[in-house]
């Protein structure tokens, strides 16, 4: 659990309006509660065997979509996250939008290249899970794509 | 000095690296590719970035990656560690424009030395010895066999862009020598992108004996006194050592100024390391440049005192080394032994999988650079480095003593290990009596 982790969390917790969530993962845990206008961090470590896990990609719970019907897209690069292809242009998607394999969702951009990243699942964006300008690394969880039809 | 810097390796270095700059108080940003996320310095740095799957050309050798890890993290320098991208001029240039501090030599220097035969036409420029061979590199079989005639057999083709043990071959008569030469060129061609070959006499049974060099970016350079290394299996590394059993007062001197002439001579700055190969009649040869850290620096930061990654970094964030030669003092042996997860009695089969069990060794005069832990799972993807042990003692005597004892403590278990070969040499005559060459490892696995 780094600080980037906790931020995404804080960043779930006011996006589905929480006022408290708790994770463990790897035999660690943190319990984040919100008093008021503050939230309040508490790490407890498990004893040893050690095993460090940097990326939480499973840990935080989720409003609407079960596991089972979803896809995650996940970062192929490292780099930074925009929506859209220039600053004022519209984003790629958005919640609730139809995508395809070949469906653009996002630009990565690495080294002043931008990179257009596929989904290459079929579906519907249920969860955006970076904002734009973010920094990403390689295998970070970008979108849930629930899967539609049946 | 730096606030912030990206540790561009795996592994042991890695630690290595992030355990001086925490010493530094600069933080450290851990690159990683995934099979590497359970590594254990992940958990000292103060960011980590997973930059691509296991293959290390996606990874650790994917120059974008590593800039892009270094951008989006906000790093003011890189440090390459060994191996990897540390190196790569191209990589050292990149840095450079996207003002980024890469911790190591010039892009310039680094390509001069990096050819090893115009590395060793330098060198000859500079009145260093050298091993007779050709003056640049071979294009054609005539020349080939006019300089082969020249120098007499046996003779070594050896690859320009080669280096660190790779892209060698001997050759005894005409015949082997053209097929050699083929064989080489494609081989380095294919390995090193740069198929140019070169001659050098086959010295028979040498003795490879190295100095450590530092050199800031005002001028100052220092030797660090010398390593031994002869002890190899395949011109890689098995057991490195200082002061070397061999050499005279007379001939460090000799070979430590010839080393700063050299990388003088290169503009070479920051941490470095010159090679040569002293035959039977004690006569030396220049044979290359390592324009970076060496795994074997421990066992000179022994005797020494100095803290070579450190240096690295001063060097690099522009302070003066603020001593002279006569400043650096040496006390005492010290010995290295590179533990590999390796089955010495398969003929070195490398042997990944998981660490069931593990003892550090420890007490006075031993010193374990490892990642590794308890259930840690080697990745079959790298190289077989598990770690390095070193020792050191009053004396060489005294220093084989404590190897000896830290071998016996030393506990890896679940993986086959280089450990009882380290054991055997170590209670070797030959060993003892410091009669040792690069032929010593062959003759004695082929006796046993």
């Amino acid at each position: 659990m780094n600080f980037k982790d906790l931020r995404r969390l804080l960043a779930l917790m006011s996006e589905n309006d929480l006022d408290e969530i708790e994770v463990e993962e790897g035999g660690r845990r943190v319990r984040l509660r919100k008093k008021g206008a503050r939230a309040a961090a508490e790490a407890q470590e498990a004893p040893p065997p050690f095993s460090p896990s940097p990326s939480a990609a499973s840990a935080p719970p989720r409003k609407g979509v079960s596991r089972e019907d979803a896809n995650t897209i996940t970062s192929p690069m490292v780099g930074t996250f925009y929506r859209s292809s220039s600053p004022d242009a519209e984003p790629f998607i958005e919640v609730g939008s139809l995508v395809g394999s070949e469906t653009v969702v996002c630009i990565i951009e690495a080294m002043k290249v931008m990179n257009e990243i596929k989904a290459e699942v079929e579906g519907r964006i249920a969860e955006i899970l970076v904002s734009n300008g973010e920094a990403v690394e390689y295998g970070q969880p970008l979108f849930v794509v629930e899967r539609t039809g049946g | 000095m730096f606030s912030r810097i990206l540790v561009a390796n795996r592994g042991e270095i890695a630690l290595r690296v992030i355990r001086a700059c925490r010493e530094l108080g600069i933080e450290t940003v851990a690159v990683y590719s995934d099979v590497d996320s359970r590594a254990v310095y992940l958990r000292y740095a103060d960011e980590t970035v997973c930059i691509g799957p296991g293959s290390s050309g996606k990874s650790y050798l994917d120059v974008p990656r590593i800039i892009s890890a270094a951008e989006i993290a906000d790093v003011e320098a890189i440090h390459p560690g060994y191996g990897f991208l540390s190196e790569n001029p191209h990589f050292a240039e990149i840095c450079g424009s996207c003002k980024i501090k890469f911790i190591g030599p010039s892009p310039e220097a680094m390509q001069l030395l990096g050819n090893k035969s115009r590395a060793r036409e330098l060198a000859r420029k500079v009145g260093v010895p050298v091993t007779p061979g050709s003056d640049g590199m071979i294009s054609t079989e005539q020349e080939l066999l006019a300089v082969a005639h020249k120098i007499g057999y046996p003779v070594m083709i050896k690859a320009a862009a080669g280096g660190g043990g790779r892209g060698m071959r001997v050759a005894h008569n005409d015949i082997s020598l053209v097929n050699g030469f083929h064989a080489a060129r494609t081989e380095a061609e294919a390995a090193f992108k740069d198929g140019s070959v070169y001659l050098e006499k086959y010295l028979e049974k040498p003795r490879h004996i190295e100095f450590q060099i530092l050199a800031d970016m005002h001028g100052n350079i220092v030797h660090l006194g010398e390593r031994e290394c002869s002890l190899q299996r395949r011109y890689q590394k098995l057991v490195e050592e200082t002061p070397s059993p061999y050499l005279s007062k007379a001939q460090r001197k000799e070979m430590g100024e010839a080393s700063k002439k050299i990388a003088r001579a290169a503009n070479y700055t920051n941490a470095g390391t010159v090679e040569f190969l002293v035959d039977k009649h004690g006569k030396y040869f220049f044979t290359e440049v390592n324009a970076r850290i060496q795994v074997e620096h421990p066992v000179t930061e022994t005797v020494t005192g100095i803290d070579i990654v450190k240096e690295q970094i001063r060097i690099a964030a522009g302070e003066k080394l603020g001593y002279g030669q006569r400043d650096v003092e040496f006390n005492g042996a010290s010995i290295e032994c590179r533990i590999n997860a390796e089955d010495p009695d398969s003929n070195f089969k490398p042997s990944p999988g998981r660490i069931q069990m593990y003892m550090p060794p420890g007490g006075p005069g031993v010193r374990f650079d490892s990642h590794i832990y308890s259930g840690y799972d080697i990745p079959p993807n790298y190289d077989s480095l598990l770690g390095k042990l070193i020792v050191r003692g009053r004396d060489r005597n005294e220093a084989i003593l404590v190897m000896r004892r830290a071998l016996d403590e030393i506990v890896i278990e679940g993986v086959k290990t280089t450990i009882p070969l380290h054991k055997k040499i170590f209670s070797h005559s030959n060993f003892i009596s410091g009669d040792i060459d690069t032929g010593f490892i062959e003759s004695y696995l082929l006796s046993t």
